[in-house]
């Protein structure tokens, strides 16, 4: 089931200057902290002059799908979507 | 050799011997995989990509999985929960799969410069004089590498078809015979094998009433068609120049080798809460407008004709289009006229698709001086400076005040054959 949550949460991310590559580590959210296994998809929207990294990824149990946005303007990361890819 | 400037050859054509350097990329099921690619979870599962998740919103793409148990494009949600009750439906997410787009092209620019998006998910990529054929490499095995770069760069879940002809028609057959992950070269030595293999609505471009016409006059088979002759089709079949495209493309030349300019912008909204009410048939035509201005001018054109078309709910419609005598640059001008045509309905049943197009476009650039240029008839300037602002701080921050209140209403679309806006 997807829902939309839309919460700012604590994030640890890591940049890597031999592949240049950031990704988000892991994640705290509801008192829980979820360590991030594949990120499936990366993509960036503008809104306005902010520019917006958002990361689709899963845990490392691969049993929660995560959609997190860096606002890069203010540095903070929000998340947008979770889904445990049951059907509604 | 392109032909499709030339006038109809008397002799006969045979099939097209040279070297296949017309190289087709077709992204599978593209939204679909690209949301199996994004979330993990949904990964070789029924997927479906709808308008709206609503019972009667249509399904506009649906993954491998989901179109083996019967669930294609076109239908609804209810319907495809009725197929099957465990298919998941998502919405469309544009920014994404334009990034994808991006990307893919990014990749295939690496080969050469010649590369052509015909679509979101399909490029044609022309290899004719390219470098990376001249140490004597084999276009098969530039699209192994295509491949392989896709996986890595874009997703390792994402498949590509690939088809290789000598024409634009042989690459697009090719990459079609074996999906979804297929690599084939359509050239004169299988050409009828594979045709062979088809029916006549399996050639892109041929439809049920294409179909109809060619059965009518006897042609049952590509390999029929392929062997009619350039007059047959010509006088008979198509009674038009077409007929002597299909010759040529039947047969690996080149008739499809033309650029189709910007014609119009516009911005079609179907109805979620279907009406008769004129004045909520503004505001959203106001968004329609806004949406269609902002293209326009983003694209530096001003236009000088208007459409606007508008479906009910009893399958009847209504649609108009007129020149305008100034020229529309501002949404305020789109509106105007929107509304002058909107006036003149005479709504027999609920609204449930609106559409605006402004046409006969020309560069905005140079301008032509209004009389009343600095006074508070040109809003030109009043336009630019909106969008200027809504380019820094964000869509709609500026908005006519009939469009108060409508931020989730008329959502960003992927046009499917357009992508002009992405490159």
């Amino acid at each position: 089931m997807r829902e939309i949550i839309n919460e700012k949460i604590s994030v640890v991310s890591i940049y890597s200057s031999k592949k240049r590559c950031f990704v988000p580590y892991s994640l705290s959210w509801q008192n829980r902290d979820y360590k991030i296994g594949k990120i499936g998809f990366r993509h960036q929207i503008k809104n306005g002059n902010t520019l917006h990294h958002i990361f689709e990824c899963v845990d490392n149990q691969n049993t929660v799908w995560f959609r997190l946005n860096l606002d890069t303007k203010n540095l903070s990361w929000t998340l947008e979507v979770v889904s445990d890819g049951l059907v509604e | 050799m392109d032909l499709s400037s030339n006038k109809p050859l008397a002799f006969d054509l045979p099939l097209n011997t040279a070297r296949p350097l017309i190289m087709h990329i077709d992204l599978n099921s593209c939204f679909a995989i690209i949301e199996q690619q994004a979330n993990p979870l949904y990964r070789h599962r029924p997927v479906a990509i709808a308008a709206y998740n609503s019972p009667s919103g249509a399904i506009i793409a649906s993954s491998y999985e989901a179109k083996a148990l019967g669930i294609k494009l076109g239908i609804n949600v209810r319907d495809a929960k009725l197929i099957y009750p465990g298919v998941i439906i998502l919405t469309p997410d544009p920014p994404k799969y334009r990034e994808a787009h991006k990307r893919f092209k990014k990749i295939l620019l690496r080969f050469t410069n010649n590369v052509r998006p015909k679509s979101i998910d399909e490029f044609e990529i022309d290899f004719s004089g390219s470098q990376v054929l001249r140490n004597g490499r084999k276009l098969e095995d530039i699209g192994l590498d295509i491949k392989q770069l896709i996986k890595q760069e874009i997703g390792d879940y994402i498949t590509v078809n690939v088809g290789i002809g000598t024409n634009r028609f042989w690459a697009k057959t090719a990459a079609g015979l074996h999906k979804p992950d297929g690599l084939d070269v359509m050239d004169a030595g299988n050409a009828r094998d594979i045709y062979d293999t088809l029916k006549l609505t399996d050639l892109t471009g041929i439809n049920v009433r294409y179909e109809a016409r060619l059965n009518a006059l006897g042609v049952h088979t590509p390999l029929q068609f392929l062997d009619k002759t350039s007059i047959f089709l010509r006088r008979q079949v198509f009674k038009s120049k077409i007929g002597f495209d299909w010759y040529c493309r039947l047969r690996g030349w080149e008739a499809d080798n033309v650029v189709w300019g910007r014609k119009s912008f516009g911005h079609t909204y179907a109805l979620g809460q279907k009406t008769t009410d004129k004045q909520v048939l503004s505001r959203l035509l106001m968004k329609l407008c806004e949406k269609t201005g902002r293209r326009l001018r983003s694209s530096n054109y001003i236009a000088g004709g208007i459409y606007l078309s508008v479906l009910f709910e009893n399958q009847t419609y209504w649609a108009k289009g007129r020149k305008t005598h100034s020229p529309i640059y501002a949404t305020q001008d789109i509106y105007l006229h929107a509304q002058q045509l909107l006036n003149q309905i005479i709504i027999p049943a609920k609204v449930t698709n609106l559409a605006v197009s402004v046409y006969n476009l020309v560069p905005a650039c140079p301008w032509q001086a209004s009389l009343f240029e600095g006074t508070r008839l040109d809003n030109r300037s009043l336009a630019d400076t909106c969008d200027e602002i809504n380019d820094k701080f964000g869509e709609f921050v500026i908005t006519p005040a009939i469009m108060m209140g409508m931020d989730n209403l008329i959502l960003d679309r992927v046009a499917f054959g357009g992508t002009n806006i992405i490159n």
